[in-house]
C-alpha cells in the first residue's frame, strides 16, 4: 500500500524520471554503444562490422600516433591548468576592489568565455600566423628581426595553443578565484593584519588555504575542458605542422572520419574517456582532501 | 564551510598604492582583452586596411564588411541566428524544469540510490563529446529524428547540460527550509505541486544560473549541431561561421564581418545579465 | 512570472521545432537534389550559382539544393554527412574510392563518357567511371618568376636536377628566397615530395603503386629513400623560407606572386590565380629528373560523383551531364582555375578562352606525347592511395621539414599503409582524399 507521501510524489517522480530517461538514452547508451564499437573493425567504408575482441586495444598499444597525441594532450592539459589557475588567482588578487573601474575590468575579464571557440581559434589565427600580428608588431618594435613560425614548428604551435588556450580559461578562473577570494572571513583578514602578517606571507598562510574549494572547482575544470578541447585546436592549428598538435580529441575525430576507422576510433575514444575520469577523479579527491584538511 | 561575515574586497582610497594598483590593472585588462578589440575594431574595417594595419581603430569606420555579410545569398546570418536562437530557447526551456525536478526529487532522498544517480550525473560533465557523437546519431535515427531540430534538442537533454543544471539545483535546494516543504505536504499538496509552486520560486537564483550558462553553452556548440543538424536544415550561427571561416577567403574584411555579426550577441547578452552571471558562478563555487 | 514565461518558452520553442522540422523537410523529396560543392578564391559562391544555371537551363525540371563543404577537404565532409544520414546527391570532385567499397556511387555510363572525352579510363576505378574526365591537372608544376631569375643571372629554366640545384645555389647567393610553400596547408606542403616521387620513382616505374599494393615495393625501399633525401636537400640547403610551415596556402599565393620568392611548386590550378596583369613574367617547367627526361605528373580530374541512393538518378544524371559538357563552365574553369579541359573534339580555342601564355605552355605538355604518371596522392584511380594515407603522406612531407630522418618517415609510411589496407578489401582502393583546392580537377 503505497503511502501518502509516495502517492503525491507521483508526478514528481515520472518527471524525474523522465530526466533521468533521456539521459540514459542520450549517454549512457551511446557510450555503451560506443564500448561495444571499440571491439569491432567497424568501417563504413569497406562495409565491415565484426566483432574482433581486443584487437583493436592491442593496436593501441603499438600507436606511436596515439602515443604522440596523449602526450601533447596532457602537456597541454597540465601545463594549461597550471598557468590558468594561475593567472586566475593573480588576476583576481589584482582586481579585487570595489571601485566601479575594477567592477568594469572584472566584467571584462569573463568576456573570452563568451566566445566560441570557432571565433577565437580563428581571431588568435589572425594573429599568430606567419603574416600576421604579432609578427608585425614585433618586428615594427624592433623586437624581431624576421617573422617567427609561431604555428609553424611543434613547439611553437604548443606554446601557441596553450597561450591561447590559457588566455580563454583565465576568464573563467579569475571569476571563481575572485568569488573565492570575497568569501573569505573578514575576521581572518583582521587577525592576520593584527599579527603583522602581510603580503606574500599572508596570501601563503592565509588567502590561498582559505579559497580552496574555489580551487578545487578551478582546477577541475580546467582539467576537463582542455582534455575534452576540439574547436580552438582544429581552427588554429588544425592539427598541424604535421599531427604535432593533434590532440587526442581531434585524433579521434579524424580516425573516425578521414581513415572511416569507426571501431579503433571507437576504442581510442574508451582511452581517452578513462584517462579523463582517472585524471579528474584523482585530482578532484586530492583537492577536497586538502580542503577537509585546512 | 564558511564562517560569519564574509569579506567584502578592501577599499582603499586613491593613495600611492592605490593608483598604481589600478595602472597595472587596467592596462593588464587591456592587454587581456586585446584580441577581442581587434575582432571589434576589424569588422569595421576593409580587407585590405585590416592587412596594412590590424590595430588602429576604423577611420572612417566602414559597413560594408556587415551589410555584406547580412545580405549573403545564402542567407547565413539570419538563419544561423534564428537557428540558434530556436535551440537554444527550445533546449534551455526543457532542461530547465527537467533538471530542477530531478535535482528537487533526489534532495528528498537519501541513500545509495541518490548517490548513483549523482555519479552518474557527474559522468556526463567530463565525458569528452567526441566519445559519443556517432553512436548517439545512430540513435537518432532508430528514432526518426536525425537531422531534425527535435533530434538535436532531444541530444541537448541528456548529457553534461542535465547534469550541470542538476548540479547546480542541488547547491541550491539546501537552502529550501524543510518546515515549509512539510507543511505544503500537510496541506496535501503532492510533490509535483510542491516542486512548481514552492521550491522554483525559491530557487530563483539557480533557474537565473542555469538558464544563463546554458544559453550561453548552447548558443557556442559547435560538434552536435554540425552532425546532428547537418546542412539540409540550416546551421546554427557557429557551424556556420566554422564554414566560412573554413573556405579559404582571403578576405579579412567578410570574415571580421561574419565574427561580428556572430559573437555579438552572446556578448552583448552577457553584459547584460553579467551581474547574474557572476552571482551565478560566486554562489555555485562558494557552494 | 517567470515560470509561466519558461512555460511559454518551452511550448512555443517545441511548436517551432516540429513546425520547422515539417517545412524544412528531410532529404529532397520530388526533384531536389542536394549538390556538395566547395568554394576557393577562384571558385567563387557566383561561379558555382551560375554553372549550376548554365546546366539547369538545359536539364529542366532539376531544382538544385547548393551545400557547402567547410574546407576543401570535401571528402571529409562527405563521409561527415554520410554519418548522419545526409549523403547529397551530388559530389563535386570527391575521391570515388572512398565510397565505392560501401556502394554510394552511381557509376557513369560507359558509353557517354567514351563519345565524350579524350580520356575516357583517365579517372576509372575498376573499369568504372565515377567522375565524368572533364579536364586534367599537373601536380606539380614548377612555377617561376623571370624576373627574379634573370636578376640572379639565370637565363632558363633548369633541365634536370643538377641544373636545379645550382638555380636554387644563385638566387640564394643573389638574395632571392628559391621557393615559396604553403607549409601551413598539408596538401600544399606536400607538393615538392609529390614532384620529387613522381619524377623519379613513379618517372621510371610508373605501376609503383599497384606494386606497393601487391606488396613488391616499400616506401623503405633505397631508391624512394634516395628520392626523398633529394627534398632534404633543399630543405636543408635553406632553399625555403624558414616559416614556411607556418605560411597557408591562401597567402603562399600572394608571396609568390608578389615576388617574394623565385620559384612556387603547386598544382596547375595556380594558373588561374596568375595575375593577368604579370603573367607573362611567370613561367612554369616540370619537376626535373636526373637525366633530364620529361616526366608530367598528371591528374585527370572532373566534376561531380552521383549518390547511389539518390531519390532521383536520371534527374541526377542529366545535371550532371549537362554541367560537364557545358562549355560555358569550362570556360570559367580554364580561366580562372586553370584546368586543362578534356572533352573529345574540342580545342582550347573552342571554349573562347583567353589565357595566359604559362597556361598554354603548361597545356602544352598535356598534349604532347611524353610520360605521363599518376600524381601520387592526388589520382584517384586505380592508383589512388589507401584512406588516411593521403593525411600521413602531408605530414610526412611536413615533418622532414624539421627532421632528416628520411628512413623513419619512410616506415611510418609503410606501417600506416598496412593498417590502412588491412582486412577485407571489397571494391576499389578506399583512399581519403586531400585537401586539394584542385577544383575539379581533382584527378
Amino acid at each position: 500500500m503505497l503511502s501518502r507521501k509516495s502517492r503525491a510524489d507521483g508526478g514528481l517522480a515520472l518527471l524525474a524520471a523522465l530526466a533521468l530517461g533521456l539521459y540514459l538514452v542520450f549517454l549512457v547508451l551511446p557510450l555503451l554503444l560506443s564500448l561495444r564499437g571499440s571491439f569491432t573493425n567497424e568501417n563504413p567504408l569497406r562495409a565491415t562490422n565484426e566483432f574482433v575482441g581486443l584487437r583493436n586495444y592491442r593496436e593501441m598499444a603499438g600507436d606511436d600516433q596515439l602515443r604522440a597525441s596523449l602526450v601533447f594532450t596532457l602537456t597541454l592539459a597540465v601545463g594549461v591548468t597550471l598557468a590558468a589557475n594561475a593567472l586566475g588567482v593573480a588576476f583576481a588578487l589584482l582586481l579585487n576592489r570595489t571601485r566601479l573601474s575594477y567592477r568594469v575590468m572584472r566584467t571584462l575579464a569573463f568576456l573570452p568565455q563568451v566566445l566560441s571557440g570557432v571565433i577565437v581559434g580563428f581571431v588568435w589565427q589572425t594573429i599568430l600566423t606567419q603574416d600576421g600580428l604579432l609578427n608585425n608588431v614585433l618586428m615594427s618594435v624592433g623586437l624581431l628581426d624576421e617573422p617567427y613560425p609561431w604555428l609553424g614548428t611543434p613547439r611553437a604551435a604548443l606554446f601557441s595553443i596553450g597561450a591561447v588556450v590559457t588566455w580563454v580559461l583565465s576568464g573563467f578562473t579569475t571569476v571563481v578565484y575572485l568569488a573565492a577570494l570575497q568569501s573569505v572571513p573578514i575576521e581572518l583578514n583582521d587577525m592576520a593584519t593584527m599579527d603583522g602578517v602581510r603580503g606574500t606571507q599572508r596570501f601563503r598562510q592565509v588567502t590561498w588555504p582559505m579559497i580552496a574549494p574555489g580551487t578545487t572547482i578551478s582546477v577541475t575544470i580546467s582539467l576537463i575542458t582542455v582534455l575534452k578541447l576540439y574547436d580552438i585546436i582544429a581552427v588554429l592549428t588544425g592539427g598541424g605542422p604535421a599531427n604535432s598538435t593533434q590532440s587526442t580529441a581531434l585524433y579521434i575525430v579524424r580516425l573516425a572520419f578521414t581513415s572511416d576507422r569507426l571501431g579503433y576510433a571507437s576504442a581510442v575514444a574508451m582511452l581517452l574517456l578513462a584517462l579523463s575520469a582517472v585524471l579528474a577523479l584523482a585530482v578532484t579527491g586530492a583537492l577536497r582532501r586538502r580542503e577537509v584538511s585546512l | 564551510m564558511r564562517s560569519r561575515g564574509r569579506a567584502a574586497p578592501p577599499r582603499r582610497g586613491p593613495g600611492g598604492r592605490g593608483r598604481v594598483r589600478l595602472i597595472v590593472a587596467v592596462v593588464v585588462t587591456l592587454a587581456f582583452i586585446a584580441p577581442i578589440y581587434l575582432m571589434l575594431v576589424n569588422a569595421f574595417k576593409s580587407g585590405d586596411q585590416i592587412r596594412a594595419n590590424p590595430v588602429v581603430p576604423p577611420l572612417p569606420p566602414t559597413l560594408d564588411n556587415l551589410s555584406t555579410a547580412l545580405t549573403r545569398p545564402d542567407n547565413l546570418i539570419p538563419i544561423g541566428l534564428r537557428n540558434s536562437l530556436i535551440v537554444v530557447v527550445a533546449s534551455v526551456a526543457l532542461l530547465i524544469p527537467l533538471g530542477s525536478a530531478l535535482s528537487f526529487y533526489i534532495s528528498r532522498r537519501r541513500g545509495r540510490v541518490r548517490a548513483v544517480i549523482l555519479a552518474a550525473l557527474a559522468a556526463g560533465l567530463m565525458i569528452p563529446p567526441q566519445v559519443i557523437l556517432l553512436p548517439t546519431i545512430k540513435i537518432l535515427t532508430w528514432l526518426g529524428l536525425d537531422h531534425s531540430y527535435p533530434g538535436l534538442i532531444l541530444s541537448n537533454l541528456g548529457g553534461g547540460y542535465l547534469s550541470f543544471a542538476v548540479f547546480v539545483y542541488a547547491g541550491f535546494m539546501r537552502s529550501v527550509p524543510d518546515e515549509i516543504v512539510q507543511a505544503a505536504r500537510m496541506d496535501g499538496a503532492g510533490g509535483l505541486r510542491i516542486w512548481w509552486q514552492i521550491v522554483m520560486p525559491l530557487v530563483r537564483p539557480a533557474t537565473a544560473t542555469v538558464a544563463i550558462f546554458l544559453s550561453l553553452w548552447i548558443w557556442n556548440d559547435f560538434l552536435n549541431p554540425l552532425f546532428i543538424l547537418g546542412p539540409l536544415q540550416g546551421q546554427t550561427i557557429t557551424t556556420g561561421l566554422y564554414l566560412t571561416i573554413g573556405q579559404y577567403s582571403v578576405d579579412y574584411g567578410q570574415l571580421f564581418g561574419i565574427m561580428f555579426l556572430a559573437g555579438i550577441l552572446p556578448v552583448v547578452g552577457y553584459l547584460t545579465v553579467q551581474k547574474q552571471f557572476i552571482a551565478g558562478l560566486t554562489a555555485g563555487s562558494t557552494k | 512570472m517567470l515560470r509561466k514565461t519558461f512555460l511559454a518558452a518551452g511550448l512555443a520553442g517545441l511548436l517551432a521545432v516540429t513546425a520547422c522540422s515539417d517545412g524544412g523537410g528531410g532529404d529532397s523529396g520530388g526533384s531536389t537534389l542536394t549538390y556538395l560543392t566547395f568554394e576557393t578564391p577562384s571558385l567563387t559562391s557566383t561561379f558555382w550559382d551560375n554553372s549550376i544555371k548554365a546546366a539547369q537551363a538545359e536539364a529542366p525540371g532539376v531544382k538544385i539544393n547548393r551545400i557547402t563543404a567547410p574546407s576543401t577537404d570535401r571528402d571529409a565532409y562527405a563521409k561527415q554527412l554520410q554519418a548522419s544520414g545526409q549523403f547529397p546527391d551530388l559530389l563535386q570532385s570527391i575521391t570515388p574510392s572512398n565510397f565505392v567499397g560501401a556502394g554510394l556511387l552511381k557509376p557513369y555510363d560507359e558509353a557517354w563518357v567514351d563519345a565524350n572525352f579524350l580520356l575516357p579510363q583517365g579517372n576509372a576505378l575498376k573499369g568504372e567511371v565515377y567522375i565524368p574526365p572533364t579536364n586534367s591537372q599537373i601536380i606539380p608544376e614548377v612555377f617561376y618568376n623571370k624576373e627574379l631569375f634573370a636578376k640572379a643571372g639565370i637565363t632558363g629554366p633548369p633541365k634536370n636536377w643538377a641544373e636545379f640545384l645550382d638555380v636554387c645555389a644563385k638566387l640564394k647567393a643573389a638574395g632571392v628566397t628559391p621557393f615559396t610553400l604553403g607549409g601551413g596547408d598539408p596538401f600544399a606542403a606536400s607538393m615538392p615530395l609529390v614532384g620529387v616521387f613522381s619524377a623519379d620513382i613513379l618517372g621510371k616505374n610508373p605501376n609503383w603503386l599497384r606494386d606497393r599494393y601487391a606488396g613488391k615495393v616499400k616506401f623503405s625501399d633505397p631508391d624512394v629513400v634516395a628520392a626523398v633525401e633529394k627534398y632534404r636537400t633543399l630543405v636543408s640547403g635553406g632553399y625555403f623560407d624558414k616559416g614556411a610551415l607556418g605560411v597557408k596556402y591562401a597567402d603562399s599565393i600572394t608571396q609568390f606572386t608578389g615576388g617574394k620568392a623565385a620559384m612556387y611548386p603547386m598544382g596547375s590550378w595556380f594558373l588561374g590565380s596568375a595575375p593577368k596583369e604579370s603573367a607573362d613574367n611567370f613561367g612554369a617547367f616540370p619537376w626535373p629528373t636526373d637525366d633530364g627526361s620529361v616526366v608530367i605528373p598528371f591528374v585527370v580530374g572532373g566534376s561531380m560523383a552521383i549518390s547511389a541512393k539518390t531519390k532521383d538518378p536520371e534527374g541526377a544524371t542529366r545535371f550532371a551531364q549537362a554541367w560537364s559538357l557545358n562549355p560555358a563552365n569550362l570556360k570559367l574553369l580554364i580561366e580562372g582555375d586553370g584546368a586543362f579541359p578534356m572533352l573529345k573534339g574540342k580545342t582550347l580555342a573552342d571554349y573562347g578562352v583567353t589565357v595566359t601564355k604559362v597556361f598554354e605552355d603548361s597545356f602544352a605538355y598535356v598534349t604532347a606525347d611524353n610520360t605521363k604518371v599518376n600524381a601520387i596522392g592526388w589520382a584517384t584511380n586505380d592508383d589512388a592511395l589507401p584512406p588516411g594515407l593521403n593525411d600521413q603522406f602531408y605530414a610526412a612531407s611536413q615533418a622532414l621539414f624539421t627532421s632528416g630522418d628520411v628512413k623513419a618517415e619512410m616506415a611510418k609510411l609503410d606501417q600506416a599503409w598496412t593498417t590502412a589496407t588491412n582486412g577485407p578489401l571489397t571494391q576499389g582502393r578506399a583512399r581519403t582524399p586531400s585537401r586539394g583546392p584542385g577544383p575539379l580537377t581533382r584527378t
